[in-house]
């Protein structure tokens, strides 16, 4: 395989991988504080696209100028979602936190249909046709956009979470929630507060997810979703850096992979095409993680 | 004072005259009020199949506001004439919440709820799959306006004699396509570069891990076997349904140097094979299209990216043949902005058929008995509509009962006003707005 080719094929898995990051990094930050596990999380992508989409095509502003609009807009419907659904059910047993979340998935998804339809909906990025080339590779400047801007959300929710009272207190009510209580800590408010920024963060994955060319529509979400767990379960429950490290292995893995088997069996003689196997990558990487860390590479017992 | 027994038993009989009377007479009164069975017969009843709700919402409403004005206006004109007697249309909603499950429930429901005297419908091929089989037991005559697979009609393991297949098959789609690239696409190249007629022209085709993608892949494969085209199937990738990222997919694809690129995909997925084929992978092919795509939503959502490109169509949102049945077109997109306030798609186009065709056997059969309805169906040569058929009649062929459409090939080209491609249509000669353009950034496989 060309080097080059290879060079293009790993900005395309560092870019999906960016996209799984926030989403994954959103969907552990909710588990770590309140240890729920939110199934309609892929929902929160989907409509942090819907709200980039509708911004964009009511102010025809440059589209990454709105992600933080669409961002705060998710943030309030996030506190929304955990006060008026998660709260009440808290602590009344997992079964009931599972099915709200799936109820969820449902709800988001019709209210979405009935209000905009199932249309596809699309944002053409002002820089769609600009590539960056560096000797025979181009790379198209959306992506690189995409993979700086993870990196400055990254930096900034680390700086958040290490340097801030607040991240303090949500990573005390994250490690033992009673103990953080008894601290003083205002665990409920923690609650409200991780809910609100994972959906943050998943506005953020569905905004960029959007304008780097992808389609909008209510069943958007379910994939990406699926793929965020995959994440935080490789990288373990609640890691933050886990998620980090699973997010860029499974975007780099899926891309890479097939071309890899394709040439392998090539070289055996035999014509086989592997690209539809990318789910199937995925989850076989999180098998054999699972297998041989089964708390994920950064997790720790009990989580 | 004495009765004789005589005379009681006169009163006991004048008594139970009375009664009998009384009973005759509310019976009658209650006869009076009642219609007469054969009176209640008095109107068509049309189940249609259709996700109304779920993924394929957008698809099934179209389907049914297209039903709805098309059984508006044959009421308008006086309903069916059955035999003598005029008899109006009714419309019944059978939703298959775009589930198989959703689709065997609803046709249960206006088969042995409603009582339907027909059904028409029935998007998706996985789901009408299902759900043909309750129409089966109960042989009701169904013509089928949106599932693509042949073996709708085809299948062995059910009677599917009342089954009717009012669009085209995954096998229309790549003969037609096909067709059109070596007659058209393939001397272009051929003539700019120089290549010599004996190179088969070099195909790269990437289809939905689907009966549907499988089925076009399918086709193509019948459709230059058929035809004896000097094609070459260079590679053949597959991708799940409802994908997002090809580029891998589009990068093995573009090492084995085709000429020309066939995605057999839906709408989401075909817009993001063509984006990311030209701006990610860097493959200045032309790319055809299958006609489900042909939607305005596929404009939108393609951009300056899709232009140049070859969208198969029977029905388009932006362009209508010339010949015999422009005005029509233009009519029907007319009354249907007018009715609904939006513009029809492919799938409400074959499904307004639908219910003529289904008005038109009911008329020639003059009865609403559905063993003749379906053999009226069966025997039905009625003039096109609004959609271009082969011989310019609708009639169901006698092997599969499917209904022959001519297809064309429109080439999307960039529109400053719109901000959009608009599609020309190109091919056949005899209904075309303009002619095929190589763009000049196209780049051939190898030589």
């Amino acid at each position: 395989m060309d080097l080059g080719v290879l060079i293009q094929i790993l900005v395309w898995g560092l870019y999906a991988g960016c996209i799984y990051i926030l989403l994954a990094i959103g969907l552990n930050l909710i588990f770590g504080v309140m240890k729920v596990v939110n199934f309609a999380h892929g929902e929160l992508l989907m409509l942090g696209a819907y709200a980039a989409f509708w911004i964009y095509t009511l102010s025809g502003v440059n589209p990454y100028l709105i992600i933080a609009l669409a961002m705060i807009l998710l943030g309030i419907i996030g506190v929304f979602i955990e006060r008026l659904c998660f709260r009440p059910i808290m602590g009344t047993g997992k079964l009931n936190e599972i099915f709200l979340s799936l109820g969820l998935i449902y709800l988001f998804q019709n209210l979405v249909a009935l209000l905009w339809t199932t249309d596809s909906r699309s944002i053409h990025s002002p820089y769609s046709g600009v590539s960056v080339s560096i000797g025979s590779i181009r790379l198209p400047l959306d992506y690189i956009i995409i993979i700086l801007f993870t990196i400055v959300f990254l930096i900034a929710f680390q700086l958040f979470m290490k340097r801030t009272t607040l991240g303090r207190a949500m990573r005390a009510t994250s490690q033992n929630r009673d103990a953080a209580a008894l601290m003083g800590i205002h665990v409920e408010r923690m609650d409200m507060l991780s809910f609100a920024l994972g959906s943050a963060l998943a506005a953020a994955a569905g905004g960029l997810w959007l304008i780097s060319g992808q389609i909008a529509d209510p069943y958007m979400g379910s994939i990406p979703a699926i793929k965020a767990f995959a994440v935080i379960i490789i990288g373990g429950l609640g890691s933050i850096p886990g998620a980090i490290v699973a997010g860029l292995t499974l975007g780099i893995a899926e891309n890479v992979v097939p071309l890899f088997m394709q040439s392998f069996v090539g070289l055996l003689g035999v014509s086989m095409s592997f690209t539809a196997w990318k789910d199937t990558i995925a989850f076989f990487i999180l098998i054999i993680v699972l297998v041989i860390r089964p708390t994920g590479i950064f997790g720790e017992k009990g989580e | 004072m004495t009765i004789k027994i005589s005379e009681v038993f006169g009163m006991i009989m004048n008594k139970k005259k009375g009664i009998l009377f009384a009973v005759l007479l509310i019976s009658a009164l209650i006869a009076g009020c009642v219609q007469p069975p054969e009176a209640e017969v008095k109107e068509i009843k049309i189940g249609l199949v259709a996700p109304l709700t779920g993924g394929a919402s957008t698809t099934g409403t179209d389907m049914w506001q297209s039903a709805v004005l098309a059984a508006e206006q044959i009421n308008a004109k006086g309903g069916v004439d059955v035999g003598g007697v005029d008899m109006p249309i009714t419309l019944i909603k059978g939703d298959t919440e775009t589930s198989r499950e959703g689709g065997v429930k609803a046709v249960t429901k206006l088969i042995t709820e409603d009582k339907v005297d027909l059904l028409i419908g029935g998007f998706s091929s996985g789901i009408t799959y299902a759900d043909q089989v309750v129409a089966s037991e109960h042989k009701v005559p169904f013509i089928i306006t949106g599932a693509s697979s042949p073996v709708i009609t085809r299948r062995t393991d059910i009677d599917t004699s009342y089954f009717f297949h009012h669009c085209p098959t995954t096998d229309d789609y790549p003969e037609a396509t096909l067709l059109f690239v070596n007659d058209v696409v393939k001397p272009r190249i051929y003539e700019r570069f120089n290549f010599s007629a004996d190179r088969p022209l070099r195909l790269g085709v990437l289809y939905q891990d689907s009966k549907y993608g499988e089925g076009v892949y399918e086709g193509i494969k019948k459709a230059i076997e058929k035809h004896n085209l000097d094609m070459e199937i260079v590679s053949a990738e597959k991708f799940k349904m409802s994908e997002t990222d090809f580029r891998t997919a589009l990068t093995v694809i573009k090492e084995s140097k085709p000429d020309v690129v066939y995605p057999a995909a839906f709408l989401n997925e075909q817009t993001l094979i063509v984006t990311q084929g030209r701006k990610d992978v860097g493959m200045n092919t032309i790319y055809l299209s299958v006609e489900c795509n042909d939607d305005p939503d596929y404009y939108t959502g393609v951009g300056r990216w899709g232009e140049y490109s070859i969208q198969e169509s029977r029905f388009s949102p932006y362009a209508i043949p010339s010949g015999p049945i422009h005005e029509v077109v233009e009519k029907f997109k007319e009354d249907f902005k007018n009715r609904w306030g939006t513009s029809p798609s492919m799938m409400g186009a074959s499904t307004y058929e639908g219910v003529y065709v289904a008005a038109e056997a009911v008329k020639n059969a003059g009865t609403l008995d559905k063993k003749k309805v379906r053999a009226s169906l069966a025997e039905l040569e009625m003039p096109q509509i609004i959609e271009v058929m082969q011989k310019g009649v609708i009639a169901f062929s006698p092997d599969y009962r499917e209904s022959k459409f001519e297809l064309y090939m429109e080439q999307l080209i960039w529109n400053e006003t719109a901000g959009e491609t608009r599609p020309k249509i190109v091919w056949p000669d005899s209904i075309k707005e303009t002619d095929f353009v190589l763009p000049d950034w196209y780049e051939p496989g190898s030589p």
